[in-house]
C-alpha cells in the first residue's frame, strides 16, 4: 500500500509547519519519515543537509540525538524511569557531562521540578505530556516533530502544553513541524499543509494569521 | 455456576492454541520428567536387586561368622537344614607380584562356590579348572584392577602370604558382590584349601566365614531365619537371605534416589514460579473477556472453573509428556545405563515411580495456580471500559485455606514416598524458606538499584540497566527466584563437597598414620617393633591386641533395647584389652583397673558413644567374642577422637578378661612419605602373612566416593537450574514488549543499537550475578551448618567455587536475556510507538 506518493515538501530552519488531514492520509507517516524513524521505499528524504535514506539506524539515532527532538501524541516515556531520569537520557546519550542538572532546569522550564523524582505511571497525562516536551528540548534540537501532543488530553491542559510547545520553539530557534485535527492549532502555524490521500496541498495563510492566533 | 458451560467456553479459549502456555508446559514436563526419571532408575535398581537376591547373597539364605569357622553342632545343623551348603571365608590380604604389593580382598571358597550364579572369568574357563591345582601350584583368580596393580597376566605366579599361586584367569563378573564397588582391596578368588601353608588363616587373623545355604524349594525364609537364631543362639551369627541380597546396596539407593526426588522437588518448586508467572500473563490477557464473560451473565465460580478447566487440561497434557520423557529415556537407554551400574537393574515401566510424579505436579500446579485463578474471579465488568488490569489483591480465605491444605498434602505425600519424614520436613522448610529469602532479596535488589541508579553518571548503558531492575516492572524478582534455588543447591554442594574432601584429602593425611597393619601374630611383634624402631623414618608406633565382638546386651537385655539403633551396634566391632590405661588416653569418667587386675570382668567405653548410647557406669554389657559371651562392667568412660583416623577402640576390657582368646594385633605406624614404600618393602617380606592398608589409598577412596555422590546431586540441582532456566526465559518472553518499547523510545531519543544491547546485556548479567550472589550466601551458610553441625569438620569458603556461582547466575541470566534482545533492538521506532497511540 502506498501511504505518501509523488510527494515533494521544502521546511525551512525556524519555521513552523502544521500538518493536517483525516485520519490514515499519512500525515504521522510523514513525520516520521522527516525524524528518521521510518524509511521510505523510495525518494529523498533530507535533513539538515542529510540524506536520511543513505544513513544506517544507528546514524539516525546520533542524528536525533543531536538535532531532533520528538513528541508524541501517547507521551511515550520510559516507564521504568523517573521523570528527571526520562529527560536526562537524551543528554547522557550525548555525553553531556551535567546531564542530571540539565534536566532538573528543563523539568522546571516545564514547571515540573518537584515531580522530578516520580514515575510515569505516578503523572497525570498533562503532566507526562510536559517531561516528553522537557526530554524534546533539552538537547537544544535544530528541529521539533510533535505528533498530535493534545491528543490524549483535555482541551485545557492540551492549551497550556501547546503554548510551552511553542515556546520552547521560539526561545531554540527551532523548526516545529506538528501534527494535528485541530484546525485552530494549525494555524498557528507559519505554514500548514494538507494530506488528502497520500498528497499533500499547502494550504495559503494569511501573513498575519499565525500572528493573530498567538 | 454451570460447569458444563465453563467446561466449553474454556475449550473453546484453548482452540487458540497452546501459544501462551509453552513455558508452564515446560516447566511441568521437566518437573515431572526429573522425578520420574529418578523414581523409574531406583525403582529398576530395587527390582535389580530383589531379582538377584539369591545371586548377590551366593545361595537363599547365609550365615557369617566373625573371626572363626563354625563349630560341629553348628554346622550339623546347617547341613540338616539346607539341601547343600558352601563356606567361605572372606579376609584381607596382600598380594605380591615380584616387587609389587597390593591390599587384596581374599574370598577362599570349598568346592559347590559358587552355590548361585556363575563366577565370570576371562579366559572363558570354570572355577574349579581355574582354582585347581596343577604341577603343584594351586591356581587362583583376581580382579583386573589388582592384575592391573601388579602388573600380573594369567599365567604369572603371584604370593599369597608365604605360598606361590598360579594366576589362571581375570575375574569379569562375580556373582555373590554385595559392595556397589566400593573396598579398598579388590578380589582374589582361590580355594581356602589351597590356603595351608600360606601363613594366612591363622588363629587371631580377622576375617569372616559365610556359610551359604541352598534351602529346600518354597522353604519360608522366615521361619527359617527364627529356626537358624534358636539353633544357633549366642553364636554371634548374622543371618541375611534372598528377600534382601545386598541390604547395604538396596538401602543406599534407596536413600539416595529419596534425596534426589527431594532435589527435583526444589525443580518443581522453581517450575511452579514459572507456571504462576505463565499463568498470570495469560488470564492479564484475558481481562476483557473475562469482562465481558462477566458482562453477558457469567457468575465468579463460573469465570473461575473456565480457567481452572483449562490448567488442568494443560496440568495433564504437560505430566503425560513429562511421564513418557521422565520413563522413557532411562528405559529407553537401559543397555547403556546398564552397562555402567555396579549393580543389577531392570528397566521397565514402574507404576510406582510415575504416579509419585504426577502427584507432585499436580499439587505444585494447584499451589500455584490457585492464587491467580482466584483472582481472574475478582475481574469486574467495568475493567471493560476502565483500564483493563487483573486484580492484584489477596484472594477469598477459601482459596488461601485451599492453597495451604495443597502444600500440606504435597509434603505428606513427599514424606511417605520417601520415607523419610524429618528429610522431608528439612527440604520442604528449606525451599521454602529459601524461596522466601530469594523473594525478599529480590525486592531488596530493586531498591538497591534504584538508590544507586543516580552515582551511574557517565554510564548511559548502566544507568538504564539500574533504572530497569530498580523502576516499576522490574524482573529483579523473577530472575532471582528463578535462578536462586537452583544456584542456592549447586553452591552448597560446590562448598560442602570441597570442604570435605579437603578435610579427607587435605587435613587428614597430615595427622593420620601412613599404614594400618593388621593380623600380626603376637610373637611377629618383637620383630615387627625392631624393624620399625630403628627406622629414622618412622615417627611413631602404636599396637594393640585386636578381637572383634558384637555388643549383644546392655544390663541383660537385647542391647537395642537401650541404644536403638546406634551405629555401634550395626555388626561387629574391634575390642581391645590392656592393663594400663594406654598412651595418649584420658579417662573422663570413673576408674582404670589395676594393673594386675583378674576380677570380674570390666570394660573402659569411648565417651561420647556410651553417652549417645545411654551408657552408665556400672552398666553390664555383654559382648561376643568368638561365639563366647563375655559380659563385663563398665568402669570408664574415655575420650576416643575418630577423626585423626588413629587407633581407637569403642571398647578396651581388662587383659585377664581376653588374653586367652585366639587373637592378633592392629599397629599403626606414623612414617614419613619417603619411608613408606621400604617399610612396606621388609614387613611384607618378613612376615608374609601381616597385611598393610595404607591410609592414603582409603583416603583416597572415600574421597572419590564422595565426589561421586556430590556429582549425582549436582545433576539433580542442574535440573532445578534448566527449570530456572526455562522460567527465565519465559520471563524475558513476558518482558519483551516492554523491552521493545523502551527500546524504540531510546531509538527516538538518539540511542545506538549497541548501546542499548549492552544495556539489555548489563541488565542481565547484573540480575543473573545478584542471584548468584544470593544463592551463594545461601548456599555459604547451608555449607557452613552442615560442616559445622553434621560434619563436625572446619569450614572456610570455597572462593574457585563461589565465583564459579557467581559467574554461571551471570552467564545464565545473560543467554536468557541476550536471547530477547535481538528483538527488540532491531524495531523500526515507529511502528511500536505508533501501535500504542
Amino acid at each position: 500500500m502506498r501511504i505518501l506518493e509523488a510527494i515533494s515538501l521544502d521546511v525551512h530552519k525556524g519555521d513552523t509547519l502544521g500538518l493536517v488531514g483525516p485520519s490514515g492520509s499519512g500525515k504521522s507517516s510523514l513525520l516520521m519519515l522527516m525524524g528518521g524513524l521510518e524509511r521510505a521505499s523510495s525518494g529523498e528524504v533530507r535533513a539538515l543537509g542529510q540524506d536520511l535514506s543513505a544513513l544506517s539506524e544507528d546514524a539516525l539515532a546520533r542524528l536525533r540525538r543531536d538535532h531532533i527532538g520528538v513528541v508524541f501524541q501517547s507521551f511515550h516515556l520510559i516507564p521504568t524511569m523517573t521523570a528527571l531520569e526520562n529527560v536526562a537520557t537524551p543528554l547522557e546519550l550525548a555525553g553531556v557531562s551535567d546531564a542530571t542538572e540539565r534536566a532538573q532546569a528543563e523539568l522546571h522550564e516545564v514547571g515540573l521540578a518537584d515531580r522530578a523524582g516520580h514515575y510515569p505511571s505516578q503523572l497525570s497525562g498533562g503532566e507526562q505530556q510536559r517531561v516528553a516536551l522537557a526530554r524534546a528540548s533539552a538537547p537544544r534540537p535544530n528541529i521539533l516533530l510533535a505528533d498530535e501532543p493534545t491528543g490524549n488530553l483535555d482541551s485545557q491542559t492540551g492549551a497550556a502544553i501547546i503554548d510551552m510547545l511553542f515556546g520552547l520553539q521560539a526561545r531554540h530557534s527551532a523548526t516545529l513541524v506538528l501534527v494535528t485535527h485541530d484546525p485552530g492549532l494549525a494555524d498557528r502555524c507559519d505554514r500548514v499543509i494538507e494530506l488528502h490521500d497520500g498528497q499533500l496541498t499547502e494550504r495559503p495563510q494569511a501573513p498575519d494569521q499565525a500572528a493573530r492566533a498567538l | 455456576m454451570n460447569a458444563s458451560i465453563a467446561a466449553r467456553i474454556a475449550l473453546r479459549e484453548l482452540r487458540g492454541g497452546l501459544e501462551g502456555f509453552r513455558i508452564f508446559l515446560a516447566c511441568v514436563i521437566l518437573g515431572v520428567a526429573a522425578i520420574a526419571a529418578v523414581g523409574t532408575v531406583r525403582s529398576s535398581i530395587a527390582e535389580g536387586l530383589a531379582r538377584e537376591g539369591a545371586t548377590l547373597l551366593g545361595g537363599d539364605a547365609e550365615i557369617e561368622l566373625t573371626y572363626r569357622f563354625a563349630n560341629e553342632g553348628e554346622r550339623a545343623w546347617m547341613n540338616e537344614a539346607a539341601l547343600s551348603v558352601s563356606e567361605i571365608a572372606d579376609f584381607r590380604s596382600m598380594a605380591l607380584f615380584q616387587e609389587r604389593r597390593s591390599l587384596t580382598q581374599i574370598k577362599a571358597v570349598d568346592d559347590a562356590y559358587p552355590l548361585v550364579g556363575k563366577l565370570e572369568l576371562s579366559p572363558d574357563i570354570s572355577v574349579s579348572e581355574a582354582l585347581a591345582m596343577r604341577s603343584g601350584q594351586p591356581g587362583l583368580v583376581m580382579h583386573p584392577t589388582l592384575a592391573e596393580r601388579l602388573g600380573a597376566t594369567p599365567g604369572d605366579t603371584v604370593r599369597l602370604g608365604t605360598k606361590e599361586f598360579r594366576l589362571t584367569a581375570l575375574i569379569e563378573r562375580e556373582p555373590d558382590t554385595r559392595s556397589a564397588g566400593f573396598g579398598l582391596g579388590p578380589r582374589t578368588i582361590v580355594k581356602r584349601t589351597s590356603l595351608e601353608g600360606s601363613g594366612l588363616l591363622q588363629p587371631g587373623t580377622l576375617f569372616s566365614s559365610l556359610y551359604r545355604l541352598d534351602l529346600p524349594p518354597g522353604a519360608d525364609l522366615s521361619v527359617m531365619k527364627r529356626a537358624a537364631e534358636s539353633a544357633l543362639e549366642g553364636s554371634g551369627m548374622r543371618w541375611s537371605d534372598a528377600r534382601n541380597g545386598a541390604p547395604g546396596v538396596a538401602e543406599f539407593v534407596d536413600r539416595l534416589g529419596a534425596f534426589l526426588i527431594l532435589v527435583g522437588l526444589s525443580g518443581l518448586a522453581v517450575g511452579g514460579v514459572g507456571i504462576a508467572a505463565a499463568l498470570r500473563a495469560y488470564l492479564a490477557g484475558k481481562v476483557r473477556v473475562i469482562a465481558i464473560l462477566r458482562t453477558i451473565g457469567a457468575d465468579q465460580a463460573t469465570i473461575f472453573m473456565c480457567y481452572l478447566i483449562q490448567v488442568g487440561l494443560l496440568a495433564a497434557i504437560g505430566i503425560a509428556a513429562g511421564l513418557a520423557l521422565g520413563v522413557g529415556v532411562p528405559v529407553g537407554l537401559a543397555s547403556l545405563i546398564e552397562a555402567r551400574l555396579p549393580v543389577p537393574a531392570v528397566f521397565a515401566l514402574y507404576p510406582a515411580p510415575m504416579i509419585e510424579a504426577a502427584i507432585y505436579s499436580l499439587l505444585t500446579v494447584l499451589i500455584f495456580t490457585l492464587w491467580p485463578l482466584a483472582q481472574a474471579r475478582e475481574v469486574k465488568p467495568a475493567a471493560l471500559y476502565r483500564d483493563a488490569e487483573a486484580a492484584n489483591t489477596l484472594p477469598e480465605l477459601r482459596f488461601i485455606a485451599a492453597t495451604v491444605t495443597a502444600i500440606a498434602t504435597l509434603i505428606a505425600a513427599a514424606a511417605f514416598f520417601s520415607g523419610d519424614l524429618w528429610l522431608t520436613l528439612w527440604t520442604a522448610g528449606g525451599i521454602a524458606g529459601a524461596l522466601l529469602l530469594l523473594a525478599l532479596a529480590g525486592t531488596g535488589m530493586r531498591h538497591l538499584a534504584y538508590r544507586t541508579r543516580r552515582y551511574t553518571r557517565g554510564r548511559v548503558a548502566l544507568g538504564w540497566a539500574l533504572a530497569a531492575i530498580g523502576g516499576p516492572g522490574s524482573t529483579a524478582s523473577a530472575v532471582v527466584l528463578s535462578l536462586g534455588l537452583g544456584l542456592s543447591v549447586l553452591a552448597a554442594i560446590g562448598q560442602i563437597d570441597r570442604n570435605l574432601r579437603d578435610a579427607i584429602a587435605g587435613d587428614l593425611p597430615e595427622i593420620a598414620p601412613s599404614y594400618f597393619f593388621v593380623d600380626i601374630q603376637r610373637d611377629q611383634m618383637p620383630g615387627f617393633s625392631a624393624r620399625l624402631e630403628r627406622d629414622d623414618g618412622v615417627d611413631r608406633v602404636d599396637a594393640a591386641p585386636m578381637l572383634r565382638g558384637v555388643l549383644t546386651e546392655i544390663n541383660g537385655k537385647p542391647a537395642a533395647e537401650t541404644a536403638g539403633d546406634h551405629w555401634v551396634l550395626q555388626g561387629d566391632r574391634g575390642v581391645s584389652y590392656a592393663a594400663s590405661l594406654p598412651e595418649r588416653s584420658t579417662i573422663t569418667d570413673g576408674t582404670w583397673w589395676s594393673a594386675n587386675y583378674s576380677g570380674a570382668p570390666q570394660v573402659s567405653f569411648a565417651q561420647e558413644e556410651a553417652l549417645e548410647m545411654g551408657l552408665k557406669l556400672g552398666d553390664e554389657i555383654t559382648v561376643n567374642i568368638l561365639g563366647r559371651d563375655i559380659t563385663a562392667e563398665v568402669s570408664s568412660f574415655r575420650e576416643v577422637d575418630f577423626s585423626t583416623a588413629g587407633m581407637g577402640f569403642i571398647m578396651i576390657m581388662n587383659e585377664a578378661a581376653l588374653v586367652a582368646a585366639p587373637h592378633s594385633f592392629i599397629a599403626t605406624v606414623y612414617a614419613e612419605e619417603t619411608a613408606e614404600a621400604a617399610i612396606l618393602r621388609d614387613l611384607s617380606e618378613q612376615f608374609p602373612n601381616i597385611t598393610a592398608i595404607r591410609v592414603k589409598d582409603a583416603v583416597e577412596q572415600v574421597s572419590d566416593l564422595l565426589a561421586g555422590l556430590a556429582s549425582a546431586t549436582a545433576w539433580g540441582a542442574s535440573a532445578t537450574l534448566l527449570t530456572g532456566f526455562l522460567v527465565l526465559i519465559g520471563a524475558a518472553a513476558a518482558d519483551q514488549r516492554a523491552r521493545r518499547y523502551e527500546a524504540a523510545i531510546l531509538k527516538t531519543l538518539g540511542a545506538s543499537r549497541a548501546r542499548i544491547l549492552s544495556g539489555l546485556a548489563l541488565r542481565a548479567a547484573l540480575l543473573g550475578a545478584a542471584a548468584g550472589l544470593v544463592a551463594l550466601v545461601a548456599g555459604i551458610a547451608g555449607a557452613w551448618a552442615v560442616s559445622h553441625f553434621i560434619m563436625g569438620t572446619q569450614y572456610s569458603v570455597v572462593w574457585s567455587s563461589a565465583l564459579f556461582i557467581i559467574a554461571g547466575g551471570a552467564t545464565i541470566s545473560l543467554l536468557a536475556g541476550l536471547g530477547y534482545a535481538l528483538g527488540p533492538i532491531s524495531v523500526r521506532p515507529a511502528g511500536v510507538l505508533r501501535a500504542r497511540d
